[in-house]
């Protein structure tokens, strides 16, 4: 509901997940930081902008489900149609 | 190389490369830009591998400015990036390409590559400290609180409500509307003591100078007004304080902004706002570019919407209006009203298709080119705050 510099650039503490990801957020993962300082280097992200990544993803992928997977066609079907 | 174009091209190298291997380009097709001119050119990709071009020293920053004027600064190809949408939270790097147009412009600027339009217009601003949002008519500090005559609005206080340009002088019946809204909430705000222009759209043309010195202004300004908390009514506002100026002050930037659609729909969630006017309208929401794509706010409005009694709401997927635009942002307009005009009636004719009678915004700077664009359909373009205001009996 708010923006404060504070609060959305203070990352939660990260909990390692494994030798190269953590996760900060529910759910959320990331790349062990120390392994993007060489070529690549890690943006600065605000909190919000994280979550609007994740949050825009589910919404695509919810839409793409919607638009494209109501119907699954299996191979022997569309060989029938080719015959016909 | 000159040294200021070798620096941008090393700072830029690596997410062009990202973006140039990519391959997909769905970022073109949901550019509003692209949608209208299929100019290859004005890709997003494009802007990205002109910078690959520089790197290599094929080209420089001259050769290519006025490409970098295509672009309204939406953000739809970043969501639709697979960098970003897919690997850019993981990674903790995602593809900017409106940041990218924003340095591309800033490094044209600072090379004395000017576009025309877009220097008058902030040469107008520099000296008015407002933008010329109504031609001939000169805008200043004296004016900048007329929308708000006989409100009895005090200045200053802990919370005040900061007015875009457009919308304190040309659009004024927005900012009336939700003065009076919150007058009927009980929520207690002031106006801003001094009132320059937030500095966005300069920083959107690439007057990085000006922008940084009017957000220090203001700024300043809030300071010295014991602000602690600002209300923006603007979706280009709200871009500009929690996206650049963090990025001008840093630690430094105490103040809290807050969104006004949020906090009315919070208000109408709490009941202390209840809209009881019927408005009967056929209405389909224009999801603006810096709310829905590039700060993920798109339920609130629909709340507001769904809460006035009256109206019909016709609503599309708001993942398909990822791919809309008005066309009003980024200073398109400034430089090629056609094409600002052309992205307008491609959206507008989307809600036609719809059947609705008016097509509601909760951006002033969408409103112009969309109601020019609606006229020709004869659908109303209407602001969400106003609708709302009318629906609380208190239409200004």
């Amino acid at each position: 509901m708010k923006y404060r510099y504070q609060e959305e650039m203070s990352p939660p503490p990260p909990q390692r997940v494994t030798d190269v990801a953590i996760t900060r957020f529910e759910h959320v993962f990331e790349v062990e930081p120390g392994l993007m300082t060489d070529h690549v280097t890690q943006q600065t992200f605000p909190n919000w902008d994280t979550l609007r990544l994740v949050r825009s993803r589910a919404d695509h992928l919810a839409w793409m489900h919607r638009h494209f997977a109501d119907k699954v066609i299996s191979g022997e079907e569309l060989l029938h149609d080719l015959d016909e | 190389m000159p040294d200021p174009e070798k620096r941008f091209a090393e700072e830029w190298r690596n997410a062009a490369y990202n973006c140039f291997s990519s391959g997909h380009k769905f970022c073109r097709e949901v550019c509003p830009v692209m949608q209208v001119t299929r100019n290859e050119s004005w890709s997003p990709t494009a802007f990205h591998a002109n910078v690959v071009a520089m790197e290599k020293g094929e080209l420089e920053v001259a050769d290519v400015a006025a490409d970098y004027v295509n672009c309204t600064g939406c953000g739809a190809c970043e969501l639709r990036c697979p960098n970003s949408l897919f690997t850019g939270d993981f990674y903790r790097f995602r593809t900017r390409t409106v940041d990218l147009v924003k340095a591309v412009r800033g490094l044209a600027v600072s090379q004395g590559v000017h576009q025309p339009g877009w220097q008058r217009w902030n040469l107008l601003t520099d000296e008015r400290r407002h933008e010329p949002v109504l031609n001939g008519t000169p805008v200043d500090q004296a004016r900048v609180r007329d929308w708000a005559d006989g409100l009895d609005l005090p200045i200053g206080g802990e919370t005040i409500l900061f007015v875009d340009c457009e919308a304190a002088f040309y659009r004024t019946s927005v900012p009336r509307s939700v003065a009076r809204i919150l007058n009927l909430a009980g929520y207690k705000f002031g106006l801003m003591n001094e009132q320059w222009c937030c500095g966005g759209p300069a920083a959107e043309m690439g007057y990085e100078e000006q922008a940084r010195r009017f957000a220090q202004h203001n700024l300043d300004d809030w300071r010295a007004a014991g602000v602690r908390r600002v209300l923006v009514l603007d979706p280009h506002d709200y871009i500009t304080f929690t996206e650049d100026y963090p990025k001008y002050f840093g630690d430094a930037y105490d103040i809290e902004i807050v969104l006004v659609v949020e906090l009315l729909a919070e208000l109408i969630r709490e009941g202390r706002l209840t809209p009881h006017v019927p408005v009967e309208r056929t209405v389909t929401y224009h999801d603006p570019c810096r709310l829905n794509k590039r700060k993920g706010v798109w339920r609130e409005p629909r709340e507001i919407l769904r809460a006035i009694p009256g109206l019909t709401f016709h609503d599309v997927d708001r993942v398909t209006q990822w791919s809309y635009c008005s066309g009003g942002g980024g200073g398109l307009p400034v430089e090629k009203p056609e094409l600002t005009a052309k992205i307008s009636e491609h959206r507008v004719e989307k809600a036609a298709e719809l059947g609705v009678d008016t097509l509601v915004s909760a951006c002033p700077w969408s409103e112009r080119p969309l109601s020019e664009a609606g006229r020709a359909r004869s659908i109303d373009v209407v602001d969400l705050h106003e609708l709302l205001a009318e629906s609380l009996g208190v239409a200004p």
